[in-house]
């Protein structure tokens, strides 16, 4: 027992001790870990500073680096989505960055989504959006407007087979995927105040606009169009069976719709004929991913040094695009981009930052409630205004 | 006690020693860290360590020792955490110790508003004490030991020029350069050189800048001054606050006495869903614990059965559903309940047609989660009833049996309250358990659909519990840590209460039959 004493001890202190070396720690997800560590042997080769990448699943990063840098023991450099850093700033836990001359180089659109109050926190590499893949099997030539696309969907349905018109994740409150049909007419998350900044006591999502694409999605649902419940399980097993003629979606399908051996076209998501008869293209979602400097980091020069020096050079830009297959946020890596991340780009030109503020916690939460009853049958006004009412509470604007 | 030989003595008092060696050289580690809750316990238990080995009459201790410490570190020291969280205001926002965000703001620095690049060059002696050369964009030189900055003549001795770079050449001391430099930069970075009205300060790996510092915290007055406006910033609810409400990001951490409690019992949109989640919190345990029990208890009475053959294999076969994972369980019944693809739709659409709406329509979503539960949770039954239905006594059937009795009636008035004993204790436990398994609420349904007129994020499927973390994670502004940990007390006294009941109901039950 004693020994067994001694070992819990052991281990217990091995915490404690700290490094004397100067070194670099990186928090990085899975998929982008190797890239860098190669980066990073490369940086101890040029500096003799050791570079240390510790691995975490994607959706593990952000509390893993809030717990971390709390407690003092965060790393130098940590990757994340742009729509975390309302929080990290929120939290004083990253440092303003300036990319100096290279600010050239990067997406504008990339660049203000990592932008909290005029300030730049993030060097941003991907980004990410939906649009709609088709099966061209099945649609020959891609609609053109919406009420194209509702005649695609009525002409192959078929609840026997079953074969649906259109599929994307709409269970468990996915307000990510709702958000194009709210947007098309005019809903909106957050207006701007005076002075440019989002305003979390102004919510879009239950205006007329918002509610006439939502009446539309609830229409699409009942006539069959639309599989209801899915999830991303659901999805991907839509796929495998090649069950639906088209999808709206992100990069993140394109491997299985691929490996389905599903013959695909990537295009715009259609324009919706709004209540005042003009067409309107369903704006989607950006998420913008990017490398951040802890505020608490003592070595920010070398953080800054790598990510300037190794990361934001057209190599590795380009490997992090392929790596993902994400649309780079690195202007001269488009060069290199394929056909698949050039087509979701095209989306991309009516895509809207996710807001990144505190308070787009309530429009997750309370937005999703909404699709949930709607897709339950409740009448699209009543839940969109119920969520509006709420959000607005949860907030402190009412 | 045996008396011990030299070996063994020595053997005791060295192993000792390097315990102790360990626990003061982790308190060094604890205490230069001000980490002195989690120190006075290092300390503690040291102490008690030496105690327990060392003094004769302590000698249980030494078994007991390790299992309380155990119990404090792993159960009571969360949970005084936990006390102390809800008293707090940690949230987004309000996440950072006083002396973190005094921290970070004393080094925040906007840019000059004229800014000077200098280019350096770093020199150390064999002390480790700093030297800089650095120059100006007009090619001035200056000399600095990190904290001001001397002019250079441009004919001082001391400047040497080799290759058409300008260097120092003191004595003692030699240039940094290469790997070297990058092992110097954090302590650079440090340095804050005062320059007229501005700042000093690395900002790259080869050059300084002029940068302007924004504030200075005032210790003794514990005020924060804005040092380009000259306004004074008061802690106020963990917030640096000017006179005018203005406010400085980020906040900190701080004791709000009653204020998270407070507001759970005053918010009139908390009240109104309360009711709904208890209730159907209530019913999930009870109904969870009932059928499982019901089952669990079922397949016991036929396992224990000597008639039965192959008893073996069907108890091994029987214990699958509590052996597989709680995560994988759970998302291989949520996927054969989707509406859609899931088997059972499958099957009920095509035999009778029928599309139940499993997961997506409250009652047969509350009514799915029931029946994963008592799925998961039979085998635990099965297992508890198992052991004590050999511990009845074949005499009480055997005399059953002569006065009459048959097999219903020698369950109900023999078996189960014999049982009952034995495991009602274990079947509060289980309500308990249920009443809290956040884990499988939140894996199959995350406490969807959502209510029509509910005022809190509070679904159809939540429980107490779930409904704690949708409030205080997933709606507002982000993360409310005060908050969650008021609720969570609330809820630690509603479960000790219900389980203090239960309880005292069970003592009863052994005093009539025990």
């Amino acid at each position: 027992m004693k020994k067994l004493l001694l070992l819990v001890l052991i281990i217990a202190l091995v915490g404690v001790v700290g490094a004397a070396q100067t070194k670099l720690t990186i928090f990085a997800d899975d998929t982008r870990t190797p890239l860098l560590r190669d980066l990073g042997a490369q940086f101890t080769a040029d500096t003799g500073v050791e570079v240390e990448v510790v691995e975490y699943a994607w959706n593990d990063l952000r509390s893993a680096y809030v717990t971390s840098t709390q407690a003092g023991e965060g790393p130098d450099i940590v990757i994340g989505a742009h729509d975390w850093v309302g929080e990290y700033v929120a939290n004083g836990l990253v440092e303003p960055i300036d990319l100096g001359k290279k600010v050239a180089d990067f997406s504008p659109a990339a660049l203000e989504a990592f932008t909290v109050n005029g300030t730049l926190y993030g060097l941003p590499y991907a980004s990410e959006n939906l649009a709609l893949v088709y099966d061209k099997d099945l649609v020959p030539t891609p609609p053109r407007t919406w009420d194209g696309l509702l005649a695609i969907c009525r002409a192959v349905a078929d609840p026997e087979k079953p074969m649906y018109g259109l599929a994307f994740q709409n269970q468990a409150g996915n307000f990510y995927q709702f958000f194009p049909f709210l947007s098309a007419a005019g809903g909106y998350i957050f207006g701007y105040d005076a002075k440019g900044a989002l305003n979390p006591c102004d919510v879009g999502i239950a205006n007329d606009g918002a509610i006439f694409g939502a009446t539309l999605y609830q229409s699409m649902l009942n006539e069959g169009l639309v599989p209801s419940g899915v999830d991303w399980d659901t999805l991907n097993a839509l796929v495998e069976g090649h069950n639906a003629a088209m999808y709206i979606t992100g990069p993140w399908l394109i491997g299985a719709i691929k490996s389905a051996g599903i013959n695909y076209g990537i295009t715009q998501i259609p324009p919706i004929k709004g209540p005042n008869g003009a067409y309107n293209v369903p704006k989607v979602f950006t998420g913008v991913q990017g490398f951040m400097v802890n505020s608490f980091s003592e070595n920010k020069t070398i953080a800054m040094d790598f990510l300037m020096n190794y990361v934001a050079t057209m190599d590795t830009m380009v490997a992090l695009m392929n790596l993902g297959d994400r649309a780079p946020a690195y202007l001269p890596a488009v060069t290199q981009a394929g056909p698949d991340i050039l087509a979701f780009s095209q989306q991309a030109a009516f895509g809207v930052p996710m807001p990144s503020i505190p308070a787009m916690a309530s429009i997750w939460q309370e937005g999703g409630n909404a699709l949930d009853l709607i897709n339950n049958g409740t009448d699209p006004a009543t839940a969109l205004k119920q969520a509006q009412d709420l959000i607005l509470t949860a907030v402190d604007c009412k | 006690m045996r008396s011990q030989s030299p070996l063994g003595l020595s053997m005791k008092i060295l192993l000792l020693g390097i315990l102790d060696a360990a626990v003061v050289w982790a308190g060094v580690g604890l205490g230069t860290q001000n980490a002195y809750a989690l120190l006075s316990l290092l300390l503690l238990g040291g102490v008690g360590l030496n105690i327990a080995i060392l003094s004769r009459r302590a000698y249980p201790l030494r078994y007991l020792l390790p299992g309380l410490l155990v119990l404090f570190g792993m159960v009571v020291y969360p949970i005084l955490y936990n006390v102390y969280i809800s008293f707090t205001n940690l949230q987004t926002g309000n996440l950072l110790q006083k002396s973190q965000v005094i921290q970070l703001l004393e080094n925040r620095y906007t840019p000059a508003p004229e800014e000077t690049v200098y280019s350096y060059q770093a020199y150390l002696s064999d002390k480790d004490d700093l030297l800089l050369l650095l120059t100006d964009e007009q090619g001035t030189h200056f000399l600095s030991q990190g904290k001001t900055l001397e002019p250079l003549r441009p004919d001082d001795p001391r400047l040497v020029t080799q290759d058409g770079t300008t260097g120092l050449d003191v004595p003692g001391y030699h240039a940094v350069t290469g790997p070297a430099l990058y092992q110097l930069l954090p302590r650079l970075e440090t340095l804050a050189i005062p320059v007229d009205d501005a700042t000093l300060r690395l900002s790259g790996i080869r050059q300084f800048k002029t940068t302007i510092k924004q504030y200075r915290y005032d210790p003794k007055t514990d005020r924060l001054v804005d040092l380009q406006t000259g306004v004074w910033y008061t802690p106020v609810d963990g917030r640096f606050t000017a006179p005018d409400g203005k406010t400085i990001e980020p906040g900190f951490q701080t004791w709000v006495g009653l204020r998270n409690f407070v507001r759970i019992f005053s918010s009139a949109a908390i009240g109104k869903d309360f009711l709904r989640v208890f209730l159907w919190t209530v019913v999930w345990a009870t109904l969870s614990v009932f059928f499982s029990f019901s089952l669990g208890l079922s397949f016991a009475l036929l396992l224990n059965d000597r008639k039965l053959h192959l008893r073996l294999v069907y108890r091994t076969l029987l214990l699958v559903p509590y052996v597989m994972p709680v995560f994988i369980s759970a998302f291989v019944w949520r996927g054969m309940f989707n509406e859609n693809f899931g088997i059972f739709n499958r099957i009920l659409g095509d035999l009778f047609n029928l599309q139940i709406p499993w997961l997506t329509n409250a009652m047969w979503a509350r009514a799915s989660l029931i029946i994963i539960n008592v799925w998961l949770s039979f085998p635990y039954m099965m297992l508890i009833s198992l052991g004590a239905l050999q511990s009845i006594p074949d005499q009480l059937y055997e005399a059953a049996r002569v006065d009459g009795a048959g097999s219903w009636r020698r369950f109900w008035t023999i078996t189960l309250p014999l049982l009952m004993i034995s495991l009602a204790p274990l079947l509060i436990g289980s309500f308990a358990f249920a009443f809290n398994n956040f884990t499988l609420i939140y894996l199959v349904t995350a406490g969807r659909p959502a209510v029509l007129g509910a005022a809190t994020p509070a679904g159809a499927t939540d429980i107490l519990i779930s409904w704690t973390y949708r409030i205080s994670f997933q709606g507002g502004s982000g993360n409310n840590y005060g908050l969650a940990a008021a609720i969570s007390i609330l809820i630690f006294i509603m479960i000790a209460t219900i389980s203090a009941i239960g309880f005292r109901m069970s003592r009863h039950l052994e005093e009539v039959y025990g």
